[in-house]
């Protein structure tokens, strides 16, 4: 590579600096990750780099004379941080220009430079110093850093236009640029279609929750989302204290939800369809459990049998017999041959208490 | 009550034979403790030679099972003899632990 003097020189003082920027590297890195957590935001990924003294090199002997001095780079130290939403980008954006000094002049918003009828590169790029205050070394402020903000999918985009070879639109041969470009428009719209569903799916949330709140079972579709509300209701609680009296058993509280798949292969709609399930079974649940555990030592028992036991005598109330029982097992834990015999055992059972 | 433990590759092996209950529990806990304090990832444990168990080795299978979770491996009893089975079915332990 053939450099002009002032192009070596500034080579020669990125050598020297180099470790100062691999304490900033740590500093920065340290800083937008304890951002990102503190914020509870969610990313895709977040990566920082030095830039190769080839990659520099490269630079120095397209556009040297722009250059007065190493510092005049604003790219030796980069970051990026990828998020999976828009709206993160901006929210990143945001806590960026509070916790960094923004060098406005040179940052470059590649969403907003495009035309309306344009798609391509599009990333959020800031050119950020450390303020002064938190500098380790007073040094670090005169060097400037960037940050790169962008989706999954300008990601994805941006590195396999990088990885054909091309670093902006006017080295792209027109034939390929035009085809880029439309994969870059679809990107864009499924950026916004994966925003429209979150934002979609919270909203369903938000109001599935109000309703679940103010008692509205009937008007609750099950699934599951629902149930999860639901369950931190602790609707079964009355049941499991009344079951687990029978021995004054320790109740281990466990997960409920692998039964929401029973419950839907059961055709319960709504949770008002699991309100009169309660309601209507929860005797006949009980005296199941009493059959079953009385004359045991066993105090212990698992949340989980309050549905089991409703699930089960609901199924023999509706004539299910023993092929509904062992239906109920084979949903909750896969077909296995198991199944048939606890299904007769509680079957037996059931008849004893004249549930069928 | 019996325990064998073999290590094979990544798999431990545990034989279980007898009861359970209120007289050998503790025993029981001390002999499994080298699976919950270990790095054990998949442990199968053949429960064939099994008798009974009781609240107290529900608890045992319980803590083991949160051991084996929080290392993200996984426990399974196999081979169950039916009243032993049903100890888990009726206190809803088989909703909790994998029986095969």
């Amino acid at each position: 590579m053939n450099l002009d003097l002032h192009s070596e020189m500034i080579l020669d003082e990125y050598r020297e600096k180099r470790p100062l920027f691999e304490r900033m590297q740590t500093a920065v890195d340290g800083e937008i990750r304890r951002i990102v957590s503190d914020n509870h935001l969610y990313v895709t990924a977040m990566e920082s780099r030095i830039k190769k003294e080839k990659s520099l090199a490269g630079k120095l002997e397209l556009k040297g004379n722009k250059y007065a001095t190493l510092s005049d780079i604003t790219d030796i130290l980069g970051c990026r941080i990828i998020t999976f939403y828009t709206e993160e980008v901006d929210k990143i954006a945001a806590l960026i220009e509070k916790n960094f000094e923004v060098d406005w002049d040179n940052s470059v918003d590649k969403r907003r430079l495009l035309d309306l009828d344009r798609f391509g590169y599009m990333s959020l790029h800031y050119i950020c110093r450390l303020p002064l205050e938190r500098c380790k070394e007073p040094e670090m402020h005169e060097y400037r850093f960037e940050v790169q903000m962008r989706t999954a999918l300008q990601h994805v985009w941006a590195t396999i236009n990088h990885d054909l070879g091309y670093k902006t639109d006017i080295e792209i041969p027109r034939e390929h640029l035009r085809n880029m470009n439309r994969i870059a428009g679809m990107l864009e719209l499924a950026d916004e279609q994966f925003s429209r569903i979150r934002m979609e799916i919270t909203d369903y949330r938000r109001q599935v929750q109000a309703l679940v709140a103010d008692g509205d079972f009937d008007r609750v579709p099950l699934d599951g989302d629902t149930f999860r509300s639901y369950l931190e209701l602790d609707p079964f609680h009355k049941l499991a204290d009344r079951i687990a009296s029978i021995n004054q058993a320790e109740i281990y509280r466990d997960n409920l939800m692998p039964y929401l798949q029973v419950l839907l292969r059961m055709e319960f709609k709504t949770l008002g369809d699991l309100e009169r399930l309660l309601h209507d079974y929860s005797d006949d649940a009980y005296q199941l459990a009493l059959h079953q555990i009385s004359g045991t030592d066993l105090d212990i028992m698992a949340l989980s049998v309050t549905l089991q036991n409703l699930c089960c005598v609901y199924a023999l109330r509706k004539g299910a017999g023993v092929n509904g029982l062992e239906f109920i097992f084979n949903s909750l834990g896969g077909n296995k041959e198991v199944n048939h015999s606890r299904a007769e055992r509680i079957y037996n059972q059931a008849q004893k208490i004249n549930i069928v | 009550m019996e325990v064998k433990i073999n290590t094979e590759g990544a798999k431990t092996l545990v034989e279980l034979n007898g009861r359970i209950d209120t007289t050998n529990a503790d025993q029981f806990q001390k002999d499994i403790t080298p699976l919950m304090q270990g790095d054990a990832m998949d442990i199968e444990m053949d429960c064939s030679g099994m008798d009974y168990t009781s609240s107290q080795g529900l608890r045992i299978f319980l803590m083991l099972q949160k051991s084996v979770g929080s290392r993200k491996g996984k426990l399974v009893l196999k081979n169950m003899k039916a009243q032993v089975r049903e100890v888990f079915d009726i206190t809803g332990f088989s909703n909790i632990i994998t029986i095969q």
